[in-house]
Order: C-alpha cells, then structure tokens, then sequence
C-alpha cells in the first residue's frame, strides 16, 4: 500500500516544486483557509460544467460554482466576508438547467432577482439571478443550489461561506476569545455516486434516480487521499483548488471549519489530539455569548448532511512520559520556549527530600498545575535551581486528589543516586530528558510509512530503507484525519483513499522546521 | 430479509465446500512456511535481537487479564495480531446448525501465555471482540503487539499495529496509523507506551489498511478508569456513597456499581468471505448484515460465558467478551458504549431504564468552565470511532429483563435471521 501511494506521490510532487508558485493572486498573511474575498462586497459566480480528477485515474463530470469566469471548481468557491458586510452575488449560469444559490443560517438573505422557483428564484440556462445578504453574525455557514438539490449539491454546486468576526477578525472565529486561533483549515465532506454524474453527463437526467444513491467516491474540500495533502491551486487538479493538510506547530491552536455538505453522516476523527468543539451552525456553543462554555472535547465529530461544526485543536505533546524531542537531560529547552512548547513547570522545593523519603511535601502554588491524580515525573535541581548542577528525577504521585503531599513512587530511575536535598532546590516538572520508555525493533521487522521521519522524536530523523518514509520533510508527527467510517477510505474500491487527510505537528523552533505558511486567497474586484 | 439476500447466502454455502478444500490445503502448505519462517527468525535470535516473540514489561505481570504488575503503577498486556474464526448468531455449532463460522481477522491475548507458546497458541487463535484493556489512571502502560501472521492468508504479509483510538497528545511512533508511523512485520513484536492520564471510554483496533482490518475484526474494548476510584461520592446502591467513577467528576455525577464495555460493530460476510478466499475486495458495496454488541448477535449476546469454539480455527476460544449486563435493583450501572462499526451510525436505545449520558469520547460531559453538559435520555447515537459513558439508575425499577438495542430496527437481525442482531438483555435481580 504505501509503495503503492509513494509511486503517486513521487510523480506529483517532483513536478509540484515548480508548479506551486504558479497561483494568480497570493496574499502572504496570517495562515488563513483557502478561498475568495471580495473588495467590493459583491461576487459574481458561474455555474458551469467541467471535469474533476479522482485517485483511481477517473474523470467526473460535475457542476460547480465558478469564480467569474474562472474554472468550474469543487467545491464551489469559499466566500470569505466580514460580519455586517452585506454581500452581492450575481450567479449567471450557463448550465442547461436552472439553478440558484440558497444560503443556510443567513436570516436576512433574498433573491434580488431571477426567475421563480420552488426555495427561491433561480438563474435560467443562459440567463442570471441575484442574491444579496448582510453577514449580521460571524461563522461558518454552507450555500448550495436550491433548484433540485438532491441532483445539483451531488453534482457539485456547494461551497462554504466565512464569515470573519467585526473584532479580530483574523484571530478568531467568534468575537469570543474561546475562538481564538493561530491557523485555520476547512473540512468540507461530501461523497459521490458516479452513476448520476455519468447519466447527466449523457444527458439521461431523467434517469437519476436519487434514491438508489450509492456512493464510491468520498471528499475532503472536493478531493479524496492522497489528493488532499497536494497544495492549493496545484496544477494537475484545475477544478479541486482546495487542499487539506493542516500544518501546525505545537501549541498552536487551529481552528477547523467541519461542513456536512453531502447527503450522508461522516465521523470525522482527528488523530493526534482531542478538539473542543466549540460552535454550531454558525454559533457559538455558549450560554453567555462570551466564552464557549458549553464547548465538548471530542475524538471525533459526527458532521451531518447541512451542518458546519467549528473546532479548535491543539497538540503540546504533554505528558508522553518521555521526552519528545529526544533531549538528555542536560540538553537545553526547545527554543522559543513557552506555553505549547516542553511542558514545563518550576518551583522552589520546600522541605527537602533525604535518602530515605517516601513523601515531598509541596506547599507552593505551582504544584496546583501539576498533574492532579497521575503519576507525573519530576527533575530535582539542586542548589542554585533551574539548570542546576546536579539533578535527581523521581517519579510524583498525589497521595491523594488536591494533596500538597507527593509520593515519592521512584527516584534515581535516569540519573543519580538518591540524595538529600535542600531548602531553596528547585523541582521542575517535565518530561525533559525523559528516555524513550521501550526498544524500538530493528527495522527490518517494522513496515515503515511514507511520513514516519525514522525517529520517534519530533524534529529528528534516521535512515530508512530504500522506498520507506520520506514524505516528512521536517520530520514531524502526523496524524491521519479522516472518517471514522471506514467504508469511505476508499476511492472506488481501492484503498486507500476518500474522506482522509494528514495533518502535521512540526517542531516549535524554525531552523529544524521551516514553515511556508501561506494561505490561498483571491480578491476578487469589480 | 429479501430474496437477493437469501441467494447471496445459498451461494455462500454452496461455494464454501470447494473453497474450504482448497484453503486447507494452502493452510497446510502456507501454515508450514510461516512457522518455518519464524523458527528460523526465533533460532537467529542472537542477530536479530528484536525479532520473534518480545514482550517488553519493566516489571512482573502479577494479574494477566487485567494486566497488572507487582508496580502498582505499571500495566503490560500482551496481544497478538492474526486471523482466526468466529461463530455469527445464525452459525451455531453442530449438531443444531452448520458447521459453518465467519473468517477474521483480530487479536488474541497472549499476556498469560509463555513466550514460547505464543505463536502456537495465538496462530489463527483471533479473538472478536478483541481482548478488553481496561487500565488505570497513572498507569503507564507497556502493550506488546505481536504479528503471527495471517494462516489463511499468508499471501498478505500484512503488517498490523494498536491505534489507542483518542490517545490525547499521541506521539506519531505510538499511534498505530501505518503511513505516519511503523507497524510490525510477521514474526516480530512491537511495544507501544502509553502514559495514562485521562480517564474514560477509549477504543482500539488496528489501522493496517484500515478498512480491511477493521471490517475484518481487528476491534477492541478500551478504558481507563479515573484516579478518583475509592473516593466516596455521591449515591450508589443502598444509598450508600459512589465509589468507582467513569470520570474524576468531583461530585459523583459519573458513580457507577457495575460497568459493562458495550461496543457495538457490524460484519458484512461477503466481505469476509471475499478475504478468505483470496478474492477482490468489495470496499463500495460493502453492506453490515451482521449488526453484533461485543462481536455477537442477539441471542448470543446473552450468554455469560464463551461462545462453543469453531472447528475451522482448531477450536481456540474467540468469543470470550459476554454482552450481557446483570445488576441488583438499585445499582448504577455504567455502560460503556463505542462504536466500530465500518459503516453505519446506529442509535442504541434502552427499553424501561432511564439513561443519563455523562462523557462523550473519553471526557466528562463538562463545559471549561465547569458547565454541565450531561443530559437524560432515551437513546444515544454512534458513529463509528465515537464512545459514550451512559449511568443508568435502576432505583425503584422493577426486577426483571429490559432490553438494550438499536433503534435502527433493521438491524435486528443476524443476517437472514430476524429477531437477532444488535441486542442485548440488562438482567436486574432483587
């Protein structure tokens, strides 16, 4: 299998190198998702049709949203605007049939113009409707057609709409602080059953018949794995402008807009890390408005047909129980040291701990962030503290839940001998030089991935056989994302593929991993 | 169930006289070359430190099931990666029905047997549901996985590994998911490490070609529970205080007397019978006909004790996790609920006990800042890789048999046999 995705992934990225740079209009800014803004508070979308590129080798005929003239693109274009912007979209559609655009959780939208239809008015073959709404609150929110949706969302004409929040409006999903975020990635999931789109590229629509939809193909942002972790605008994918493949620092917070833009549930699950799911539908999940207090953590979320889930995810890599930098002890902290980074906690050590101790009395307010009920591991500096000169590392548990009092459940486990300590020491709680707690085996008994770096420490690399790893520039962790119907890991019967992304956890300090952060966004002007 | 069904099982049985000729003629040929193959990893063990049979625990395993160690701190389990076979519902042993049983693939719990057994003992000796890890709070946790191969399908040389499914802050090297991390090969082992510090309702299975192995069994109960354990809180049976907990909740809210891992799954058994006999997998139409709780369907699911062993895998144990919930009028029970299912969502639904829903994916049901999120209920839904901690309090019910199900009422059968499938029964005794 993963020779398999490593042939794929040899093609596509030898040529991607060049080819990235070629996007029309790239704006470097804080990492944002990939999408279309405007500077006039008006869109113009075409509905056309055109090809979209699946993993098995497979062409599908769609519908989508355009951007002006721009290319039929799936999903349709991401419209980023500002709370209280009201919003102009013209759709012209040079599609056969009608279509329109109805926009979920927008109060105020109406159909300025067009022919009449069924949920709202709709652009006629050749012809144009308008839509105008104000964007009175901040999130994340879906638009598809209105005129025969169970056909036209399957054949493409869906997209997300952003709406930024009137304060920090580049930091944070919500006015609320809860929402806070250093990066942000759309998750929108859809999943495709060919037959329709082969009868209507035939012309056979009134042979569709919706109700024995049987999906094969399953979408991250309208591509299936490995398409999903290509960039943004690559070239080989003209209609599919849109990646997923979160690349995140640790401590970051990243906000992940999920949307349920198909017909069916998807558990999506996110390796890694629990998130805090912290709004619905395009609200806040808060009984006061200002803070997410109502906000879950998840392993998964279960993104269902029309609604949008937004979730903040955060890797620190805290309490392993080993160092995941592969530090000695003696090493220094990772630079840019702070919250997010080595886990880190330090204190003066009151009463001292002789030879014999089986208990440390702690009565600092420090220890309240330490480890409320597990056994936790701790440095003991002595004299002058943090780094001192000599060190002893135990193992700490509470005697019980809120205790100031620690059992002493091992000492001396990596360095010296037990020792008295003293008044005034200091003890850091950490997993700084923690030693890898079991033997890897050899290599040639392990199956290596495409994005294992070779160590199981963050930043590090080692040598792998021929054709194993070697998608894992900086030597990060990553972490499949993907649904949790396992069905959907599947592009046509073959696996793997569908619903699945990785996402990257990449050491803190820039000279190991260098970070291109650069968002994907088009201004579009009158 | 409807005519396609039926033919589709005819066929099945009719093809399984010729195939099962043929398989256990490569099982013969291709059992010989694995162990071959392993004896000669196992006899050169001097060069290849690592291979074979490895279980790496740092100290002396005292309580094999559960795992547990003369450190009270630390943890070690012992599974094995393989295939096997399994009785569905409707496969009962003869002389009641055919001799029939479903091929899988899964793990098999190795902790309390001999190293040098393991191969042996564990070679087609899959287990479904997979063996129970239940650990503690402050554990660390040494879990050794190793592959002994697939006897059926010795073409495959599939790799396997444990994905601790909702391992919070997980290293890449532990995660088990193959294309970002290592798996392990036949005949060697691998030791995963978890530092446990959040308690809760977990799951685990293997990520190998994950629909596959999934589909095929690889699917296991998971939980921690909390360092809170022996704190009296709340109320319990009798009025007296709560002391074993689902979460460390502070006031008692997730206080429980007794608690069953309810997982529920399903198995598409063409699916299955497409990898036994080495045909072109059927990933699109795959389609759960074999909705089950604990790797049986109802009525199985009620029976306390292990399921009569299929000839087809030498007649090892590999149904040994029982559904069925039993408990004292009065008691808290907490159900432990996940789903693996490959497919489906499946709501479950309890018949005359009331449900309190009080932790989602492996954390209490509370806002940052403390605010309640439990909620009553009737019914809980599950996507697949998705678990609930449910109470339920049967204070003033009456003694008796209530019914623990799914609501997708479809799905209460065992394939073409109705009246089956995903249920089970919740005894409560006076």
């Amino acid at each position: 299998m993963n020779r398999k995705l490593n042939n794929i992934f040899k093609y596509l990225l030898v040529s991607s190198a060049v080819l990235f740079l070629v996007a029309v209009w790239i704006i470097p800014a804080r990492a944002a998702v990939d999408g279309v803004m405007t500077s006039n508070l008006r869109y113009t979308l075409t509905a056309k049709p055109g090809y979209i590129s699946v993993p098995d080798g497979n062409s599908i005929y769609m519908w989508g949203y355009a951007v002006g003239n721009g290319n039929m693109q799936y999903p349709g274009p991401t419209l980023i605007v500002n709370q209280f912007d009201t919003i102009t979209i013209t759709l012209n559609n040079e599609l056969t049939v009608p279509v329109s655009i109805v926009f979920p959780g927008q109060t105020s939208a109406v159909a300025l113009s067009g022919s009449p239809g069924l949920l709202t008015k709709e652009a006629l073959p050749g012809g144009f409707a308008q839509y105008r709404f104000t964007a009175s609150q901040p999130g994340t929110y879906i638009y598809y057609s209105g005129t025969m949706p169970e056909l036209q969302t399957e054949m493409g004409l869906v997209g997300t709409i952003i709406v930024r929040p009137n304060s920090n409006p580049l930091t944070r999903a919500y006015s609320s602080a809860s929402s806070s975020f250093d990066r942000e990635y759309l998750y929108l999931l859809t999943e495709m059953d060919p037959a329709v789109h082969d009868l209507v590229n035939k012309g056979k629509m009134d042979q569709v018949d919706t109700t024995t939809y049987h999906p094969v193909y399953w979408f991250v942002n309208g591509r299936s794995l490995p398409d999903t972790l290509l960039p943004p605008l690559y070239p080989t994918l003209p209609n599919q402008p849109y990646s997923a493949s979160p690349q995140i620092r640790v401590g970051d917070r990243v906000l992940i807009r999920m949307v349920g833009a198909g017909r069916d549930l998807h558990p999506l699950h996110l390796h890694g890390n629990h998130h805090q799911l912290i709004a619905r539908d395009g609200r806040l999940l808060s009984t006061t408005g200002t803070t997410a207090d109502l906000a879950e953590m998840l392993f998964s979320t279960s993104v269902a047909p029309g609604q949008t889930f937004d979730s903040i995810f955060t890797w620190t890599g805290e309490n392993l129980g080993w160092d995941l930098y592969g530090h000695a002890l003696t090493d220094p902290l990772v630079s840019g040291f702070g919250a997010g980074d080595e886990v880190f906690v330090q204190t003066t050590l009151n009463g001292g701990i002789t030879g014999g101790a089986t208990q440390l009395q702690i009565n600092t307010p420090a220890a309240g962030s330490w480890p409320a009920t597990a056994a936790f591991r701790a440095i003991i500096w002595s004299g002058g503290g943090f780094p001192g000169s000599a060190r002893e590392v135990v193992r700490l548990k509470r005697t019980s839940p809120g205790s100031s009092t620690f059992n002493i459940l091992s000492r001396g486990r990596e360095d010296t001998s037990a020792s008295a300590w003293l008044d005034g020491d200091s003890i850091v709680y950490t997993d700084h030089g923690g030693p890898m707690p079991v033997l890897l085996p050899d290599q040639q008994f392990l199956t290596n991935g495409m994005f294992w770096s070779g160590s199981p420490f963050l930043g590090s690399t080692a040598p792998l056989p021929p054709g194993e790893g070697g998608f894992n520039p900086y030597n990060g962790f990553f972490f499949m994302w993907h649904s949790h119907s396992e069905k959907e890991l599947t592009s046509n019967n073959i696996f793997p593929g569908g619903m699945a992304t990785m996402a990257v956890v990449e050491h803190p300090d820039p000279a190991i991993a260098p970070f291109s952060d650069i968002p994907h966004i088009t201004i579009v002007a009158p | 169930m409807n005519t396609i069904q039926n033919n589709m099982k005819k066929n099945m049985k009719d093809n399984r006289g010729t195939i099962r000729k043929e398989r256990l003629r490569g099982l013969v040929l291709w059992g010989g070359v694995i162990m071959a193959v392993w004896m000669l990893m196992v006899s050169a063990s001097d060069v290849l430190a690592d291979g074979g049979v490895n279980f790496q625990c740092p100290a002396t395993i005292t309580d094999t099931t559960l795992g547990r160690t003369d450190d009270p701190y630390i943890a070690c389990k012992h599974l094995t990666g393989g295939d096997g076979y399994v009785r569905m519902a409707d496969q009962p042993p003869p002389p009641d029905g055919n001799a029939a049983a479903t091929y899988i693939f899964g793990f098999c719990d190795a902790t309390a047997i001999p190293v040098e057994n393991v191969m042996d003992d564990c070679l087609l000796g899959a287990q479904f549901a997979a063996p129970t890890l239940q650990i503690n709070e402050g554990d660390e946790f040494y879990l050794t996985l190793t592959n002994v191969g697939m006897n059926v399908r010795p073409d495959l040389f599939d790799p396997h590994t444990v994905h601790f499914h909702g391992f919070p802050n997980a290293a890449a090297v532990f995660d088990g998911e193959p294309m970002s991390s290592i798996s392990i090969n036949m005949g060697a082992s691998l030791t995963y490490y978890y530092n446990i510090v959040e308690p809760g309702t977990y799951l685990y299975h293997c990520h190998v070609e994950a629909t596959e192995h999934m589909q095929m069994g690889m699917l296991g109960n998971l939980y921690v529970h909390p360092a809170q354990d022996g704190t009296p809180l709340g109320t319990c049976a009798q009025g007296n205080p709560c002391t074993k907990f689902a979460y460390n909740d502070g006031d008692g809210l997730t206080g429980y007397d007794v608690e069953f891992p309810i997982q529920i799954s399903a198995f598409d058994p063409l699916f299955h019978l497409a990898d036994e006999t080495v045909q072109p997998l059927p990933f699109a139409d795959m389609l759960d006909v074999y909705p089950m709780i604990n790797g049986r369907g109802y009525p199985d699911t009620v029976n306390a004790g292990v399921l009569t062993p299929p000839a087809e895998n030498g007649n090892k144990n590999s149904q040994s996790v029982s559904s069925l919930i039993s408990a004292t009028v009065g008691q808290k029970i907490l159900v432990r609920l996940s789903s693996v299912a490959t497919i489906d969502f499946f709501t479950v639904q309890i018949l005359g006990i009331p449900m309190r829903v009080v932790g989602r994916d492996a954390r209490l049901l509370r806002g940052p800042t403390g605010q309640d999120l439990s909620y009553a209920a009737n019914s809980v839904t599950l996507g697949g890789g998705e678990t609930a901690d449910v109470i339920l309090d049967t204070t003033g019910l009456t003694a008796g048999t209530y019914f623990l199900y799914t609501a997708n009422l479809n799905h209460l059968s065992n394939f073409t046999e109705d009246f089956g499938g995903m249920m089970t029964e919740i005894i409560l005794n006076n």
